[in-house]
């Protein structure tokens, strides 16, 4: 009859007896020890699932237990019952090559569908099914945070200001999903010439902006940028996706010490910025679109792109402007290309 | 330090004094877990993970538990994880929801936004309690398992009123000296509570904290006075684009300077005085608790504990976190190598709970209490 050395341990004390299993082909167990003799039905015995090379664990009705290390036997023992087939599977899977090279390929083909394709996808669908007052709300409390950490009140005059949100108005009356819009001025000296697409159709220029535009279809064509980003919801999408991307990234390492999770960081950053460059170049596509519906010349989004670029002329910023758009010579080389065609109309 | 000191603890099996002292011996912790078994492992299960969009990360966080317990050695006898992957999927799903309810009520109703601090303070010892009864019932050590109780008024006037002055700062090194104590002294390992009999707690978590912030601001001036000028005349050439590729995408080359300037600050400045604080904390508490008439002892050190967080962040960062597992068990093993139980007798004398209140209670509460929230 065969047996296997384990350790007993009654669940009522810490003592450890050094005992021998053997298993009965009658479907029973006998775990024999000094001073110790009992009888389990097999049926009753609780055995744990196999988790590398780790001590196995038999737990018996009245409380005891057996521990050893004798993975092997105890796979056999199992098998022969028809038992455990689903645990089995699972240390198969966890142990041997192919397998494991199967879930290296899986994870990384798997987490680069999910980040590229999966992940925007959904926050694509949660963001349009997001029902308006959420919205409303989320653009309101984006504009009081900008307002409270970056903006102060425009010095624009009334007029320049009525004549700008008459012509946005028209502008949304044009084109299909957008509904309502509302232009907003704000002076800033730290974000300097720019503009921002908020929530609920909420679109900021800054002051700085207004000023550096020298012909009216430059501020048409950022307008036209912006109601790129409204459109497509980008906001939403863009909170919904970092959040997701968040978790991913904390789901993944989050069982190792805090000081080493600091290098997630950086990816979660890199992929961040990705996303912000797709929804730039989406943005771009749909401006691009209406300037040519409209017959403006494109040079006029290229003109104002370079002069912002110039206005923020020093290169020792650029990693943070230019990680989260596209590179903006390569956003100028395309209006001027699409240009030159239609130049002749 | 004097292992045999009694702590006013009363052991069942410690009647005769001179027995006691003659029988003091040091029981080392060990762990036999290999990072290829460990890695294997774990990629499965991120795999399963990923395939069941995350459903299966109760599972994986078992399997990897029960990996990690069950290669911890002590007195030739692993440690066991017990933790039911439903029960932690339960919890996860009550926190998420949780979570969904928080952020929409939140932009409904204003007013949860403003008290939102005041509904956290209110909802942190609950969490705290459920995580800390969770992993102790599901811990077990020679089939006894760990306990903790506590009543629901003490939890909550121990982080309710020190969390309020933690939250000033200042109060933080008391605020976690407190919640340390509360957290060892409610433990229990069977029906033995274990103890944590320091005198001086509050005032060497003072010191501890104060040391860790002189690093930080020390080595933040010298780094960036000596390292920052250097980096910036290397890299500078890289700066302004060179090549036709550069022109279209100079973000590129903004990436090394940006990666040398996060490695440099993250690895010279915030992990010395972070490894430092880990260390001292780790070794003064564990060194201080005890259980019965068994004192712990942890002998981390600073200069190995900068080494491996150090060699584990840039290890992770160029694997692309594969080399995650591999970073984990060499960290186990690091801190259980250092971590020793300094016995009076052996550990026979530990009696289980289990006969009689535990087991009733224990079911009944197993439905709320048992949730894990440990992410």
């Amino acid at each position: 009859m065969r047996h296997i050395a384990a350790t007993f341990y009654d669940g009522k004390t810490a003592h450890k007896k050094d005992v021998r299993l053997y298993f009965e082909g009658t479907g029973h167990m006998r775990v024999v020890g000094l001073g110790t003799d009992l009888v389990y039905p097999l049926s009753a015995v609780r055995i744990t699932s196999r988790v590398g090379n780790t001590p196995r664990s038999l737990y018996f009705p009245d409380g005891g237990k057996c521990e050893t290390l004798e993975n092997d036997t105890i796979d056999a023992i199992l098998q022969r019952q028809g038992k455990g087939q689903w645990q089995s599977m699972l240390h198969t899977l966890e142990s041997r090559l192919g397998y494991v090279f199967l879930a290296l390929v899986l994870t990384v083909v798997g987490g680069w569908g999910l980040v590229k394709y999966g992940i925007p996808a959904l926050a694509t669908r949660v963001a349009y099914a997001v029902p308006a007052s959420v919205d409303v709300a989320l653009g309101r409390e984006g504009l009081e945070i900008l307002d409270q950490v970056l903006f102060s009140p425009s010095a624009l005059d009334d007029q320049r200001q009525t004549h700008l949100r008459l012509q946005l108005a028209d502008m949304a009356g044009e084109i299909d999903e957008v509904q309502s819009l509302r232009l907003e001025f704000r002076k800033s000296e730290r974000v300097g010439p720019n503009a921002f697409a908020l929530p609920s159709g909420i679109i900021v220029l800054t002051d700085k902006l207004v000023l550096l535009a020298e012909h009216p279809n430059e501020l048409t064509s950022v307008l036209a940028h912006e109601i790129g980003h409204i459109r497509h919801r980008h906001a939403l999408r863009s909170l919904l996706q970092n959040s997701a991307v968040v978790l991913l990234i904390a789901s993944v390492t989050g069982d190792v010490t805090s000081i080493t999770a600091l290098s997630a960081a950086l990816p979660t950053m890199l992929l961040e910025a990705q996303y912000s460059r797709a929804f730039e170049t989406e943005a771009d596509q749909f401006a691009l679109q209406y300037l040519q519906e409209h017959n403006i010349p494109l040079t006029h989004f290229a003109d104002m792109l370079t002069r912002m670029e110039n206005y923020k002329g020093t290169p020792g910023q650029v990693p943070d402007y230019l990680a989260t758009h596209p590179a903006t010579s390569q956003r100028v080389k395309m209006f001027q290309d699409k240009n030159s065609p239609d130049s002749g109309k | 330090m004097d292992p045999t000191i009694d702590q006013g603890k009363i052991s069942p099996a410690s009647t005769v004094v001179e027995e006691e002292a003659h029988s003091t011996k040091t029981i080392p912790f060990e762990f036999t877990g290999k990072a290829d078994e460990y890695f294997k492992i774990w990629i499965v299960n991120v795999a399963l993970t990923i395939v069941t969009l995350g459903i299966y990360s109760a599972w994986a966080k078992v399997r990897k538990k029960r990996y990690l317990y069950g290669n911890t050695w002590l007195q030739g006898t692993s440690f066991e994880y017990l933790g039911d992957p439903n029960k932690i999927l339960k919890g996860r799903l009550i926190i998420g929801g949780g979570l969904l309810i928080y952020f929409v009520a939140s932009f409904f109703l204003p007013f949860v936004d403003e008290y939102s601090w005041l509904l956290f303070l209110l909802i942190l010892p609950w969490l705290v309690v459920m995580a800390r009864t969770f992993t102790a019932r599901n811990s077990s050590y020679c089939n006894i398992r760990f306990d903790f109780r506590t009543t629901w008024g003490e939890a909550f006037k121990v982080f309710f009123g020190l969390a309020l002055i933690g939250a000033t700062g200042l109060g933080y090194p008391y605020f976690v000296c407190r919640r340390t104590e509360f957290v060892v002294s409610h433990s229990r390992y069977g029906t033995t509570p274990l103890a944590l009999p320091w005198q001086n707690g509050v005032r060497t978590f003072y010191a501890m904290y104060l040391a860790a912030g002189g690093i930080f601001v020390v080595l933040f001036f010298v780094i960036g006075m000596v390292l920052m000028p250097i980096l910036s005349q290397t890299f500078s050439p890289f700066m302004v684009p060179q090549t036709q590729d550069q022109q279209h995408a100079p973000w590129l080359a903004a990436i090394p300077v940006f990666l040398s300037f996060f490695l440099s600050m993250g690895l010279l400045v915030y992990l010395p005085a972070f490894a430092y604080l880990k260390t001292a904390i780790t070794n003064f508490i564990w060194s201080n608790i005890t259980i019965a008439n068994h004192r712990f002892y942890s002998s981390l050190e600073t200069s190995q504990m900068i080494w491996l967080y150090g060699s584990n962040a840039v290890a992770i960062l160029l694997s692309l976190g594969l080399l995650i597992p591999w970073a984990t068990i060499r960290t186990v093993r690091y801190r259980l190598d250092h971590l020793k139980l300094l016995g009076a007798g052996d550990l026979n004398e530990f009696v289980s709970s289990q006969q009689g209140e535990v087991a009733a209670a224990g079911e009944e509460a197993s439905e709320f209490f048992d949730v894990d929230v440990g992410i």
